[in-house]
């Protein structure tokens, strides 16, 4: 009964969503709406108003630094919820030794065999994330993957010790710190907030320690959500 | 019809039955499996779409990430709908 | 595309979330809500990324010697907060479940919410 008026909401509400759609220009045509306005703005401008080749992290870090602001404090305010409410005072009893999780020895060895060619291309997605496709957060999520692939084999607790405890604690907040730093540089040096100044290699010097510091964030938080889940499953 | 609608259609349909799968799967773990396949088909979708930013994360994410946070709940959780 | 077929694209993307807000509203698995969720979620950035692509245009990469048109990038930067934003709400949704599974041994709704015995 409850499933056929969920049903029934479901099928209306697709109906109006239809009728919605068909209401929209047809996707695909370079005329419109989306592309006239503020796009054709920002392709326009090119690489000397962005700051960047890529144009989607020109967006990100110059013309929207404001909502990536948002997004990355988004991130850490999830980390923080996470390990707040995550199991930490629920793991009592007797742990399973790691090295008891039975892993194949071929996975084994591809991971190791992997992961300096992993870490190397994630560097290289941060790095040259305002150039070609990549960026910041995409770097740091194949990083913190790499991390996870790597308590795998070798077992969360090295994992675990493998970051520091106190440098942890600012390194997390990484992300919000620099784009706070870079807002109020912004306007001590141009006048509003994630201006970029003006020489060239100053600019690309802040993209790049923004997407740093995004990737790294991001690949902390992604190790943070992993380790609480994983805390104590084995209990 | 050319061979990019054809390529979109069946990326689509692909899309579209994941997800019937996914609403009818009782085993979770099959479910989430069929999530990482959905968001690997949407990956391709954004390439198609020339939106290589969007698709690197979509696969990192979607088809990674993801997948390890839900198979790390199921392990407490049990793998079965009840 | 082809005339008539043009809005397949959108239509796809409204059967997407259609069949993710079927999941959420009626499975009782508090996983598979999450599942419906994630899926209700990348229906809607299907159709910002449909909005913003370009027929036979490129990605939004300058210098790399790409024609325009380009592909509106403001729809891609959208869509990769939002995946960001996704991700952390999945993360603290399946921490919360594992949470509610510890201090009241199920992650069935409707177990949860019979009166208890």
């Amino acid at each position: 009964m409850r499933n056929a008026l969920a049903l029934l909401i479901v099928i209306v509400l697709a109906g109006l969503m239809m009728a919605g759609v068909s209401q929209l220009p047809p996707p695909g045509s370079p005329d419109g709406a989306v592309h006239r306005h503020v796009a054709a703005h920002y392709i326009d401008g090119g690489t000397e108003a962005g700051g960047a080749p890529n144009l989607v992290t020109a967006v990100l870090l110059n013309y929207r630094a404001l909502d990536t602001y948002g997004e990355v404090v988004v991130i850490f305010a999830a980390l923080v919820a996470v390990l707040a409410v995550g199991l930490s005072g629920h793991s009592r009893g007797p742990r399973r030794q790691p090295d008891e999780l039975p892993v194949s020895p071929v996975v084994d060895r591809i991971i190791r065999l992997l992961a300096p060619f992993i870490a190397l291309f994630a560097l290289f997605m941060i790095l040259e994330g305002h150039v070609l496709p990549g960026g910041g957060f995409q770097g740091g999520v194949v990083l913190g993957a790499l991390l996870i692939l790597l308590s795998l084999v070798l077992g969360p607790r090295r994992i675990r010790r493998m970051l520091p405890t106190p440098a942890l604690f600012w390194t997390r907040a990484i992300a919000p710190l620099v784009f706070a730093l870079t807002a109020i540089a912004g306007l001590a040096l141009a006048g509003w907030l994630f201006a970029l100044p003006e020489p060239a290699w100053l600019r690309e010097l802040i993209l790049v320690g923004l997407e740093l510091a995004i990737g790294i964030g991001a690949a902390l938080a992604l190790v943070g959500f992993y380790l609480s889940l994983e805390a104590d499953h084995h209990d | 019809m050319s061979p990019n609608d054809v390529f979109d259609a069946l990326i689509l349909i692909l899309l579209i039955t994941c997800a019937l799968a996914i609403a009818r799967m009782k085993d979770l773990a099959a479910a989430v499996i069929l999530f990482s396949v959905y968001s690997f088909a949407l990956c391709l979708l954004w390439v198609h779409r020339g939106a290589p930013d969007v698709a690197m994360t979509e696969a990192a994410v979607g088809a990674g990430i993801t997948a390890v946070l839900f198979f790390y709940t199921l392990a407490r959780t049990g793998r079965r709908e009840k | 595309m082809t005339e008539g077929l043009a809005h397949l694209d959108y239509i796809a993307v409204v059967i997407l979330f259609a069949i993710g807000l079927y999941v959420v509203l009626t499975k009782q698995n508090l996983i598979k809500k999450i599942i419906g969720l994630n899926i209700m979620e990348t229906a809607v950035f299907g159709l910002i990324v449909t909005s913003g692509m370009v027929d036979g245009g490129s990605p939004p990469l300058l210098g790399q010697g790409l024609e325009p048109p380009y592909a509106s990038p403001i729809a891609h930067a959208l869509v990769l907060t939002g995946i960001v934003v996704a991700l952390s709400v999945t993360a603290l949704a399946l921490v919360l479940i594992l949470r509610v599974k510890a201090e009241c041994g199920s992650i069935e709704l409707d177990e949860l919410l019979e009166p208890d015995e």
